[in-house]
């Protein structure tokens, strides 16, 4: 999130898109109330009505997958709209605190040009080379900009160019959302475009867990920006977080591409730390940008001292060769994973609080991978679907050849810690109880296995003796202590011993260090941040709560504040100011409210040394044009791998960069004419673990079922309450119809087409059981995160 | 039987009168505890309902029986409650006098039952099949019928209730207390009655039954 | 003590239904209890609501309701349980005061004394009492929303709101003194109506002389299925009013009459002996 849950009550239009929060963040929907009872309106953008629709002023049906075509078009009326009625929009915030202005190559060509694709598409290698999508420099190194936006090479007027295309019909054609209903949601939403009014996008997995997922949110912050809705109080893209510490995991390095704090991973081209810091620490020449990035060395430098320690010096590095290295170009996300090890190659895997056999894509093949492991360590609270899967419905355990362990692990409430929240908080967690039986704490098995893995290398040497040797593991000898792991993540000054009390301070000299630059002064000399639960409001009482808990960066609540000011450091919405310039503070001025972007000046009260309000961006701009994507620097329509209907934008059916293993699972719609999506229903959690041995809630949501429209089901003669078989490419489960007025077939280009959905909960382990929607889903991902895609394929329904 | 006695109710109908009235009283008894809040903590365990239930059906089954066993009996009692004449108007303005200062006046002859028998022996009949049927309702349908057909239910059972209630401490008075009827007791008892209290009170069926034997 | 309540706002309501597992969870309510490893009972009837009625041990539920009206699909949550009315139904057909309202104006009941005679299930005009009863031996127990206020499991007493109230995380639940709980729903419900919703309406303040548990609706009553004008049945008041003093009328004057008749009878029978 860039703002953070309470903030949402400051938003005056809300639109929930890719998400259901009614149903999956029912804790966070209170906060919508709140935005509500103030008088804020709610958009639903959804296949189906659901419960956050039932909450909605505004309820807009769109078909699985088509969230581009439907922004896109909202982005166009907005352009359309700025060109009418400018006084609508803050033109300041566009035009000084985005990339508007910037000139673009003027090789550039997009899709309305190339067919569907940008420049610079090697159809061979199935990628871009983005040399188009650079901005042109000046003589002196700075992207060329025209405030005026009027230069056909300004970004503005290529987006206008390219946006012109998603025609409220265009809209309507693609994604079935009726062009009134359409047009009544992108007033209410452009809305918030004035000077002084907010609007947030609350989003979740039905935006990212598609083929162009990462270009979905793309979509949003584009729109965002064009309405200066990004650093603002009650604004912002909300990316809601699925489970309590998601975001704290992934801040931490849960993914493969990432070391903690977004540093990235290294990979075998990096033979030396300079190799690495020059493949990553972005430059810029423009004197009035942070780039904040440009302390890349600074970061890993700390962090490799936290890791290494004593052994990491100047002369060798910092033991920077000790860090495990990726092939480049080389993918090891899940569906990558369980790919490598269906082919053999991997032979070993820990699951930890995860439960791939239900959760994971093409849950049939993802179970058989499982079975061509040597070993598996599962950690878990309950057994699972995938400490299981040598004994699941149908398979001969004697077939599998793969050990399986269970490590009996605690809940939340019997282990102390921190979890970080989806708007970055990071709360302290005491324990509440004792764990029953032998059940034990992550950290503590962690701590057990690597203490072991140290005392094996050190009695019998090995290629890896010296780097598992180096680690510095020092937490206690009995039960590891949270408190050192949470001191170390913080980092230290090494000269004086004491901890780090902010990022700024960290050097690339090796003289301090970080677990995680990001979560430096978390745990200062002060005391555990995470653990204070003071309720004292911000000074302009915006629901901050600076005293509470600790976010990061730096306890910054709303990132990108800095764009919540005009060039004169006063808030555009004077009703709900996040931070203010304040010309009697200090010496020569400063900044109250919340921890700014960093405390230079505003633009007009010092323009040599103010710095552009996007600081982690190298040119300190926000970008609405971005050449960062793999597949395309601004958002263009494609289907979903699987789509009932051609592409009506392009000739280019689907992402042209997108990897495909298995091109012969890849269901047509001639077979399989109705589209699918998974999801997640309120009363069950996730892979279904926890809820599924509940009685309370299993009474509550008992077992799966397909939901439909009344017109399919009357096509198909299936009444409300029957077993039905839902079929795709991949797979075929059986599971009761809810037949309901809240799906309805979509009318696109005159044709008729159908969706249906699955909650995707459970399996074959627990007191709930039932088959797993994800033995229909696709074994693809996203072009960029390789996020599977669980939201929208094909199926056929019918009758038992 | 002596020469002075002549029988009033034979064995079958005096073993079917008294299963029926046990059965009345222990079902007046159980359901009277709702009635009195003060006795209600009889019924918390709900086993005075069970027994309400088992003597329900003995209530039920006990006259079905007697009727498979002797049909012609029971047709003849039926008959005789649904036969009405001028005596029994002549009897209805003479009982006050007669139950009170003992006046025989005006005191039509009486068939084997008299005519304040015969209301009672018609209460019974047109009760019993109302308890029957809104028992049989509460009990059997208390999750099919409507909550508003079974609160009727119960207002018509409660109804009946009091009627017959009431009219069964009448019957038990004038079987056994009232001062007058000395032998109704025998009659329900040994099922036999003196000739002289025949006459005097049955003095039809007294007549009817000694013309049979000449 | 003040009279309290509980204001439901159903504009509110998203149907998580943490009042309904957090009542269960609370009062130890357990109905599906799975008794075989791999088994549950409950089932999917082709719709989110579950389980499908309130019963003994379903004190509260949350009834889904889909309707559709020119072409806008609207799904209405409501919330089924006990309205806690001053004028009770149950109260007034109960045999022997087993129900009861107490000092805050709920309707609490001694599960202890309950005869199991099933009255109050069939008076009560929003079909909420419940009792399990063996078709064989009519042995039944009558159940319903407490208000959290069980014997040893008093929240009320402890300073806690009902644990409805205590869970539900849209702010659909509050629990207050009446008078300002009325305050609030008239005030949200003015609100509702200048946002266009012209049938809003705050149900449950005079209905059945005020209920303890009052509802914040956009619509009429009737689309949310709830009774227009909930009243406690000619029938239902018969009971206590009419049956049982005409009962207590009836033996009372046939047993003074036949008394004074023997008296009577018996002095005349002696005379004539003489």
């Amino acid at each position: 999130m860039t703002n953070h849950w309470n903030d949402i009550a400051n938003a005056d239009v809300i639109m929930a898109i890719g998400s259901n929060p009614a149903e999956n963040h029912p804790a966070a929907f209170g906060h919508i109330t709140a935005a509500k009872d103030k008088g804020a309106r709610l958009i639903s953008v959804d296949p189906r009505f659901t419960r956050t629709s039932a909450r909605a002023d505004i309820y807009c049906p769109l078909r699985s997958g088509t969230d581009i075509a439907f922004v896109n078009g909202m982005i166009k009326y907005v352009m359309d709209d700025i060109n009418a009625n400018p006084r609508n929009y803050n033109m300041v915030y566009i035009t000084e605190y985005t990339n508007a202005p910037y000139l673009i190559n003027p090789g550039y060509k997009g899709p309305g040009e190339l067919n569907g694709l940008f420049s610079g598409y090697d159809p061979g290698k199935k990628s871009y080379d983005k040399a188009t999508w650079q901005y042109q420099l000046d003589d002196k190194g700075i992207p060329k900009k025209d405030k005026t936006l009027k230069d056909p090479d300004c970004v503005f007027q290529v987006m206008k160019k390219h946006y012109a295309r998603y025609t409220p019909e265009a809209v309507s054609r693609i994604t079935g959302c009726p062009v009134d209903t359409f047009l009544l949601a992108i007033q209410t939403f452009a809305a918030s475009g004035a000077t002084g009014k907010a609007g947030t996008i609350l989003y979740a997995m039905g935006t990212t867990q598609h083929t162009y997922g990462t270009q979905n949110v793309r979509s949003y912050a584009i729109l965002q920006l064009l309405l200066g809705n990004i650093g603002i109080a009650g604004g912002g893209i909300n990316a809601m977080r699925g489970e309590s510490n998601v975001q704290g995991s992934t801040d931490h390095c849960l993914l493969y591409h990432i070391l903690p704090g977004y540093l990235g991973v290294t990979q075998n081209t990096d033979t030396t730390l300079a190799k690495y810091l020059e493949r990553l620490t972005p430059t810029t020449k423009d004197p009035n940008s942070a780039n904040w990035w440009q302390n890349y060395p600074k970061y890993i430098v700390s962090l490799l001292k936290a890791w290494y320690g004593n052994a990491a010096t100047k002369d060798n590095d910092f033991a920077f060769h000790f860090l495990p290295k990726i092939q480049a170009g080389q993918n090891y996300s899940h569906i990558a994973l369980f790919e490598a090890m269906d082919a053999g190659v991997i032979k070993g895997l820990m699951v930890w609080g995860q439960n791939p056999a239900v959760g994971g894509p093409d849950a049939n093949l993802e179970r058989r991978a499982m079975g061509r492991l040597d070993w598996m360590v599962v950690a878990d609270i309950w057994h699972t679907e995938t400490a299981n899967f040598w004994h699941r419905p149908g398979v001969d355990p004697a077939t599998i050849k793969t050990e399986v362990f269970l490590l009996p692990a605690v809940v939340s409430y019997e282990k102390e810690g921190s979890v970080t929240n989806s708007g970055r908080w990071m709360q302290w967690r005491w324990k509440g109880a004792n764990p029953p039986a032998q059940a034990r704490d992550d950290l503590w098995m962690q701590d057990q296995i690597t203490r072991r893995l140290k005392a094996l290398y050190a009695a019998e040497g090995g290629p890896g003796a010296e780097i598992i040797g180096s680690l510095v593991w020092n937490y206690g000898d009995e039960h590891p202590d949270v408190h050192a792991v949470a001191r170390e993540i913080n980092g230290y000054d090494l000269a004086t011993g004491k901890l780090m009390g902010s990022f700024a301070n960290l050097k690339a000299d090796g003289t301090t260090s970080s677990g995680n630059w990001l979560y430096c002064a978390s745990y200062t000399e002060d005391g555990n941040m995470a653990a204070r639960r003071d309720t004292t409001p911000d000074m302009f009482n915006v629901g901050l709560y600076p005293r509470w808990g600790w976010s990061w960066p730096l306890n910054r609540r709303i990132i990108y504040n800095r764009a919540s000011v005009d060039l004169d450091g006063q808030p555009w919405d004077k009703e709900h100011p996040v931070i203010k310039w304040n010309p009697a503070k200090g010496e020569s001025g400063g900044w109250d409210g919340d921890v700014p972007d960093g405390g230079w000046p505003p633009i007009n009260v010092n323009p040599q040394t103010t710095r552009w309000p996007f600081i982690m961006k190298a040119e300190g701009h926000a970008r609405l044009f971005g050449s960062g994507l793999v597949d395309g620097p601004l958002t263009e329509h494609y289907e979903p791998w699987e789509a009932p209907v051609p592409n009506a934008m392009s000739g280019q059916q689907n992402n042209p960069v997108i990897k495909v293993w298995r091109p012969e699972e890849q269901g047509t719609p001639d077979k399989y004419p109705i589209v699918c999506s998974t999801y997640r229903v309120c009363e069950h959690w996730q892979g279904g673990q926890m809820t599924r041995n509940m009685p309370w809630v299993i009474e509550a949501q008992p077992e799966p079922f397909v939901e439909m429209s009344e017109e399919l089901a009357a096509e198909k003669g299936i009444a409300n309450g029957e077993r039905v078989i839902v079929e795709s490419a991949r797979g075929r489960i059986e599971v009761v119809a809810v037949v309901t007025m809240r799906f309805k077939p979509f009318q696109m280009n005159g044709r008729r087409v159908h969706q249906v959905g699955i909650p995707w909960h459970w399996g074959y382990t627990g007191l709930s059981t039932g088959p797993s929607a994800n033995e229909l889903t696709p074994h693809v991902g996203d072009a960029n995160t390789m996020i599977p895609e669980y939201k929208a394929f094909l199926v056929d329904v019918k009758k038992v | 039987m002596t020469h002075h006695e002549v029988e009033k109710y034979r064995t079958p109908v005096r073993v079917l009168h008294w299963i029926h009235a046990g059965s009345f009283v222990i079902l007046f008894l159980t359901g009277l505890v709702l009635f009195i809040p003060g006795l209600a903590f009889l019924a918390e365990d709900s086993w005075t309902r069970l027994i309400h239930r088992i003597f329900a059906a003995i209530f039920v089954v006990a006259p079905v029986i007697y009727i498979i066993l002797n049909p012609k009996s029971m047709a003849r009692g039926l008959k005789l409650a649904f036969s009405w004449g001028k005596d029994d108007m002549g009897w209805l303005k003479a009982a006050p006098g007669y139950y009170f200062q003992g006046y025989e006046e005006g005191m039509p002859p009486q068939d084997s039952m008299n005519t304040g028998q015969k209301m009672w022996w018609l209460m019974v009949i047109v009760f019993g099949v109302i308890f029957v049927i809104t028992g049989a309702i509460m009990w059997f349908a208390k999750t099919a019928a409507p909550p508003a057909v079974l609160q009727w239910m119960v207002f018509i059972h409660d109804i009946s209730f009091i009627a017959t209630g009431t009219m069964f401490f009448l019957h038990i008075y004038l079987g056994v207390f009232h001062p007058l009827m000395t032998e109704s007791w025998n009659a329900m008892a040994s099922g036999k009655i003196s000739k002289e209290y025949a006459k005097a009170h049955h003095a039809r069926w007294y007549a009817e039954i000694s013309k049979d034997k000449e | 003590m003040a009279e309290k309540a509980i204001l439901f706002d159903a504009t509110k309501c998203t149907a998580c239904r943490g009042c309904q597992v957090a009542c269960k969870q609370w009062n130890g309510n357990d109905e599906y209890i799975p008794t075989e490893p791999n088994g549950v009972k409950a089932s999917n009837r082709g719709s989110y609501e579950n389980p499908p009625d309130l019963s003994p041990s379903t004190w509260l539920k949350i009834r889904f309701t889909e309707v559709e009206s020119g072409g806008r699909v609207r799904w209405l949550f409501t919330r089924q349980a006990c309205m806690h009315c001053t004028d009770a139904a149950c109260v007034r057909v109960c045999p022997n005061g087993s129900l009861y309202h107490n000092g805050l104006g709920f309707v609490e009941y001694n599960k202890d004394t309950c005869t199991g005679c099933g009255y109050c299930v069939d008076a009560c005009p929003f079909q909420v009492p419940r009792s399990t009863r063996s078709l064989l031996t009519g042995i039944a127990k009558m159940d319903k929303c407490t208000l959290c206020t069980t014997q040893g499991l008093n929240r009320l007493d402890d300073g806690m709101e009902p644990a409805c109230v205590k869970t539900c995380p849209p702010g659909a639940l509050q629990f207050g003194n009446r008078d300002e709980m009325v305050a609030a729903g008239r005030e949200r419900v003015g609100t509702l109506k200048t946002m266009g919703w012209s049938g809003a309406n705050l149900y449950g303040e005079n209905e059945l002389n005020g209920l303890h548990v009052m509802y914040v609706l956009d619509d009429y009553p009737a689309v949310y299925g709830l009774p227009a004008a909930p009243r406690v049945e000619g029938v239902t008041r018969a009971w206590k009013n009419v049956i049982q003093p005409l009962g207590w009328a009836v033996g009372g004057l046939t047993i003074i009459g036949l008394g004074m008749n023997w008296l009577v009878a018996r002095t005349n029978a002696k005379k004539e002996a003489k």
